[in-house]
């Protein structure tokens, strides 16, 4: 212990590790009190049923996107030369599904009747179908990321018979990248449904849900895999990653964003028209009222009109500093979507009482344990990527030569 | 994975197929099962008489007893919502027992169901806490345990004694129509809406009168014959949830 002390030295790198481990440490202090004391200690109250923690839960299935998305291009469109960022992309993707699911544990009243989810099943529930799509594709990414663990040099000289049977699961990426297709068009868009069937919450209860959440996904999963392979490339000497790679990505972000965009401002225009109890509300919290800071700035103007123009603009977007910023941006854009929508439904409180047009209001900001948990989960999802940066090689793009050997490697069933 | 893999055409097509049968089967069975109500020969209602109403809230307290509610939560509220002349008017509100009821669609364990004589229930022990049904329902009428409920209730023995087991920390509750009193009582021979034992403790506590129960399936029934001779509105019937709880709006000549 004393001779592995006396060989850390205090680097960027160990600062980085020791806070992120400092807030998992807070993150677990804060969930044995909700596991405790149960959910009294957080803000949440019967008006809003939902907040903070479902707000992370959504944001994390919206970043992992970019594991369906790459893996779909690599072995559904044969542009092979993704390969490696599709591989980035798999492992954050295991890593935000284990962060909706921690999350998930904290939020649920009953978190030791998790798998009733399981056992008892109600097909018309879309929150049913999103927890089946999850654990499945929970499955299909830990088999997708396997063959990472196998070709760790450190696991492959200590099992190396556990190794090469672990790289051989490889084979089946194809067909796992199929089934992974097909479970995220799902539930991506199940979560936007899950707002969207609410006929109770008229701000919700418009198809345009499922598209936003699938669109604003599909912008922010790739956006956050090509931001951590950026950042790893850049922090690291021994990482190189080629670099154009991650430039075709962020052009295609920067084309998604413009058609979500383009959905949103239909979503938000064609509200604007007539009065409806508790939509008209809803959508003067998001415009003018609580959430309008979030709504114009974080959500259109960062997250969506300044990251168009500087991933679109090739010479923009081939300045890295510029380029990290807009996917930064875009990243906290889709965070903050997730978090309006979550709200601009629950703050609005629509009458039942009869004649009585007039809405009321209430509000919610998140307790301190909400945040010490809520932050424990994102930092574990750091923690977790960077050890797998470090140790699993999750950003690692093969030079020439070795592209040549991986490429080869790949099964030929993509044609 | 040497033998000829399936191509892109053919697992499309068996994946259609699937589908296509999957639905079927889920069209077949729904059809056949028709509306859960079919099995039962009863459909209960309430009927809440607001110009008798006059917002003691026994109501509420008689149900925080029999029902072991905790004190932060009511399965009934009774709110003013506005004047007739100058008298105040309220509005009792239970569970609506909808037959097309959000909160049993979106239930992702089946914890809230619909029993066949139109109850809305609760199986807590299933419950696993997630909230949706409470984001869900149209009317307030769930609340989530958010502590656990421990000590002594209230409302007991004041108002009445627990009929059923108190709910435990983490899962949402409402009001059942207290199918306690109504299962027990048919057992008995008894008629709900009729004797008191059979008749939901919030009927049996109202002072005045403004709560009626019974059988909507019995035309004879008192809540049949109230609805057949006055006009009565539902809440937020433009949802469809078609609640079975029924107002009859308080009026000028009533109070006169």
């Amino acid at each position: 212990m004393i001779a592995i002390m006396k060989r850390v030295r205090p680097s960027p790198y160990l600062a980085w590790i020791g806070m992120l481990s400092i807030l998992v440490v807070g993150g677990i202090v804060g969930g044995v009190i909700v596991f405790a004391r149960g959910l009294i200690v957080t803000n949440m109250n019967d008006l809003v049923p939902w907040g903070l923690w479902i707000t992370i839960d959504l944001s994390s299935i919206a970043m992992s996107a970019g594991a369906f998305l790459l893996c779909a291009a690599v072995y559904l469109l044969g542009l092979k030369r993704f390969q490696p960022v599709a591989r980035t992309a798999t492992f954050i993707g295991l890593i935000g599904y284990s962060m909706a699911v921690l999350t998930l544990l904290l939020d649920i009243g009953r978190p030791d009747r998790f798998w009733h989810a399981l056992v008892f099943w109600n097909p018309h529930s879309v929150l049913w179908e999103v927890t089946m799509c999850v654990t499945l594709y929970l499955t299909v990414l830990l088999l997708e990321c396997l063959p990472i663990l196998g070709h760790a040099s450190w696991f492959e000289k200590r099992w190396p018979g556990i190794a090469s049977r672990l790289q051989s699961v490889h084979r089946f990426a194809p067909y796992l990248a199929v089934v992974g297709l097909g479970l995220s068009m799902l539930h991506q868009s199940s979560l936007g449904a899950t707002y969207g069937i609410l006929k109770a919450r008229p701000i919700w209860y418009r198809p345009d849900l499922s598209v936003l959440f699938m669109v604003s996904a599909m912008a922010g999963g790739p956006a956050l895999t090509v931001l951590v392979s950026m950042l790893a490339g850049r922090l690291s000497k021994r990482i190189q990653v080629e670099d154009h790679l991650l430039e075709r990505i962020s052009y295609f972000v920067g084309w998604v964003l413009v058609g979500y965009l383009y959905f949103r401002f239909w979503d938000a225009f064609s509200m604007t028209y007539t009065y409806e109890p508790g939509r008209t509300e809803g959508l003067a919290i998001l415009t003018r009222g609580l959430l309008s800071f979030n709504f114009w700035v974080g959500e259109i103007a960062l997250g969506m009109v300044i990251p168009i123009f500087l991933l679109l603009n090739s010479r923009t977007r081939q300045q890295p500093i510029l380029r990290m910023l807009a996917l930064a941006l875009v990243v906290g854009g889709v965070v903050a979507y997730r978090w309006d929508v979550n709200l601009s439904g629950q703050l609005v409180l629509l009458s039942y009482l009869p004649q009585e047009l007039a809405t009321r209001y209430t509000t919610y900001f998140p307790s301190l344990i909400e945040f010490m948990a809520g932050i424990g989960v994102v930092a574990y999802g750091a923690l977790a990527v960077t050890l797998g940066i470090r140790y699993l090689n999750v950003v690692h793009h093969p030079t020439a030569e070795e592209a040549v050997h991986v490429v080869g490697a790949l099964p030929a069933a993509a044609d | 994975m040497s033998d000829k893999p399936i191509n892109r055409r053919e697992f499309l097509k068996i994946a259609a197929v699937g589908t296509a049968t999957y639905a079927g089967l889920r069209v077949a069975r729904r059809v056949a099962a028709s509306s859960p109500k079919g099995s039962s020969p009863h459909s209960w209602a309430m009927v809440i008489d607001q110009s008798k109403c006059t917002g003691c809230g026994y109501c509420t307290l008689a149900c925080r007893a029999h029902n072991d509610v905790p004190p932060e939560i009511s399965w009934n509220r009774v709110i003013e919502v506005g004047k007739v002349g100058d008298r105040p008017v309220f509005l009792a509100r239970p569970c609506m027992h909808c037959d097309n009821a959000p909160c049993v669609e979106v239930c992702m364990v089946k914890a809230s169901y619909q029993r066949p004589d139109g109850i809305i229930m609760m199986d807590y022990d299933r419950c696993i806490g997630c909230r949706y049904c409470e984001v869900a329902c149209p009317y307030g009428g769930r609340a989530f345990n958010w502590e656990a409920f421990t000590g002594p209730n209230p409302a007991v023995p004041t108002w009445g004694q627990p009929e059923v087991p108190r709910r435990p920390r983490g899962v949402v509750e409402k009001c059942s129509f207290c199918y306690q009193r109504i299962d027990r009582g048919l057992a008995m021979g008894l008629t709900p809406g009729v004797d008191e034992e059979a008749t939901p403790a919030c009927v049996v506590a109202c002072q005045v009168g403004a709560r009626i129960f019974g059988d909507l399936n019995d035309e004879e029934s008192n809540v049949s014959q109230a609805l057949k001779s006055n006009p009565y509105y539902q809440l937020r019937a433009d949802l469809g949830t078609i609640p079975h709880v029924y107002y009859l709006p308080a009026r000028e000549e009533v109070e006169a």
